[in-house]
């Protein structure tokens, strides 16, 4: 017993020492189409030169419910069926950065920490006494601050990237999982359903076992 | 009309006497808890798990160009793919869960003791086959835990002697893993559940020959016997209903919350994530394999620890039947080894730190201990409880139980 609790006190400080490694910021993400539209349009401006979002068509992005004459604007001469493919060829990307930019569509579940990474990533950027842009949350990136958190002059100014920052994080979460909201409303009358379902048969139950008193 | 037609089938297959003798007539003992649930909750998991395997199949492409891409089509494109998909994911977990929750139910109440000793064997051949059927089912979405999990386990049998790295060609049907593994991997996904439905057969069949066993550990007499249909389907509906509200939290609020972010990468054999960890219901083990230093330790110490859970019925020298009910010394050791259990888990799934494998040795240490300290603490333990005093009823079937015995060792 004695031995038990020994392990149990070091398996406490264990966990307590991995928390304080990795403090992201948190964010919450919004689902509503405003917000959305908004990522979309920040993630096209910002990210979508160089990242693709592979598993993304231009037609998801109408039926999702942004502007259809945005939509056009960004598909250029591609049909509504082309998947959203990054504007820099490979090659060029890996010769500007030393590596490919990862695929976007699922990155909002690929990390550990998942929205909030990508959040705290994108807000993470410093600039150090040296004068070197460096990023606190994963230091060998090879992205330059693309959001200027780390030149921002001003409170106004952080803000609306922090704001910015949100909108492609919704953006990139709805992308990772585009049936969550129809996953979550179904979820609500199955389980509303089983409830039901499982009472009834708890009172047949019941009424069945009576029979042996 | 129907008599007729029942008459008709009478005469050529058992129907009603099948239904007589395993459902309407099955002998069932009356004072089952709802632990007595899991065995039909686990039949009900292979079902789904099946039904949704069949449908997913129909969309996925088992090739290592395609199969990433299969699962986001069947994620995103496919109807209620999704819907297919988080059920299979999850069922897996849930497998997982309701098959230890039975095996701990078995251990709790001594299940495995004799007349049972095969029912449980049968049990343990069903796990094995399960577990093989869910890591190779890991593989086919082909995300980088797939293909790391896949490399490292194909690879401990690089610790069998004389042909280790033979053997580990021949599983991966090349020198790494790669598009034959996959596609090897994929059949035999698809193979190994028709094997589990023959062998869940053969446990029916078992328990159908030995009954139930029941929470006080005695056989009951005929009149606290109650047939099976109707009192024990309702129950067990009652179960699943309780069940698929768990499961369905799950499959529709946090589906993601059991699959590894890495797992979201595609396969990249040049790139080794972080760290690798297997699923949830593998960790105990993976940290006993880890935790021995040498690669041919640790996969003995990993198979011995799978395979020790057999031996139970001659581990286990005490004549008290019901397991830890009137045992508590017993039921001190089963609730360390669910604890021994959780520390397992736990260092199996943090990266391996100085201090982690110093718990993860001297738990695997505990968890093996608790298995070899069994036949001499049971011993002690009878002794002390029959010169206590034990209940009478447990008394006298402790007296017929041995002179059965040496009635049958006279005549062996």
């Amino acid at each position: 017993m004695k031995k038990l609790m020994t392990i149990l006190a070091s398996c406490c400080i264990a966990t307590s020492v991995l928390a304080s490694e990795a403090e992201l910021e948190t964010v919450k993400v919004g689902n509503d189409v405003q917000t959305l539209a908004r990522g979309a349009d920040a993630l096209m401006t910002n990210c979508h030169s160089c990242h693709s979002l592979k598993y993304i068509k231009y037609s998801d992005l109408v039926a999702m419910g942004v502007d259809k004459s945005k939509v056009d604007a960004w598909r250029g001469d591609q049909p509504m069926s082309a998947a959203l493919l990054a504007q820099m060829p490979e090659d060029a990307a890996i010769q500007s950065f030393g590596k490919a930019p990862p695929d976007l569509s699922l990155m909002a579940k690929a990390r550990d920490g998942g929205v909030n990474y990508v959040y705290s990533y994108l807000v993470g950027y410093y600039v150090s006494p040296e004068g070197v842009t460096g990023n606190h949350y994963y230091p060998p990136t090879k992205m330059p601050d693309i959001l200027g958190i780390s030149t921002a002059a001003g409170e106004t100014q952080r803000s609306e990237i922090h704001n910015t920052a949100r909108d492609i994080v919704s953006f990139m979460s709805w992308a990772a999982d585009p049936h969550a909201q129809e996953r979550i409303r179904l979820g609500y009358y199955v389980i509303a359903y089983l409830i039901v379902l499982t009472t009834l048969l708890y009172l047949v139950k019941k009424r069945v076992w009576s029979k042996l008193k | 009309m129907k008599t007729k037609i029942i008459n008709w089938i009478d005469k050529r297959f058992p129907l009603t006497s099948f239904v007589e003798h395993d459902l309407t007539g099955y002998p069932t003992p009356r004072n089952l808890s709802y632990w007595w649930n899991f065995g039909f909750l686990a039949g009900f998991v292979l079902v789904l798990q099946v039904a949704t395997g069949i449908f997913l199949a129909m969309h996925y492409k088992a090739d290592v160009q395609m199969s990433f891409d299969s699962i986001q089509h069947i994620m995103r494109d496919v109807n209620y793919g999704w819907l297919l998909r988080y059920m299979h994911a999850m069922g897996a977990s849930a497998f997982f869960f309701v098959i230890f929750v039975h095996m701990a139910r078995t251990l709790y109440y001594g299940s495995y003791r004799a007349p049972r000793e095969l029912l449980w064997w049968t049990g343990q051949g069903l796990l094995l086959l399960l577990m093989a059927t869910a890591f190779m089912g890991y593989l086919l979405p082909w995300g980088q835990m797939s293909f790391w999990g896949a490399t490292v386990i194909t690879n401990l049998f690089r610790a069998t002697p004389f042909i280790g790295d033979q053997v580990v060609v021949w599983l991966r049907g090349d020198y790494t893993v790669g598009d034959a593994t996959l596609t090897r991997f994929f059949s035999l996904h698809y193979l190994f559940p028709f094997i589990i439905i023959g062998a869940v057969v053969v446990h029916l069949v078992a328990l159908h020959t030995v009954k139930s066993s029941n929470p006080s550990g005695i056989d009951l007499a005929a009149k606290d016997n109650i047939p099976f249909h109707p009192y024990f389907t309702i129950k067990d509906l009652y179960g699943l209903g309780l069940f698929l509200i768990l499961y369905s939290v799950f499959v529709f609020f946090i589906p993601d919350s059991l699959i590894e972010p890495a797992n979201n990468i595609p396969a990249n054999p040049m790139m080794t994530p972080n760290h690798i960890v297997p699923e949830w219901y593998f960790l105990p083990f993976y940290a006993i394999l880890r935790s021995v230093p040498s690669l041919v330790g640790g996969v003995v110490a990993m198979a011995v620890s799978v395979i020790i859970f057999a031996f139970m019925p001659y581990l286990d020298r005490s004549r008290i039947p019901g397991g830890a009910r009137y045992r508590p010394i017993y039921r001190l050791q089963f609730y360390l080894f669910l604890a021994d259990m959780l520390v397992l888990g736990y260092v199996g799934y943090v990266p391996p730190t100085s201090q982690t494998i110093v718990i993860g040795q001297v738990a695997t240490l505990c968890y093996f201990a608790s298995f070899l300290v069994i036949p001499f603490i049971s011993r002690m333990e009878e002794r002390w409880l029959v010169k206590r005093g034990l209940p009478p009823a447990v008394m006298s079937l402790m007296e017929s139980e041995s002179q059965q015995k040496s009635k049958n060792g006279g005549k062996q």
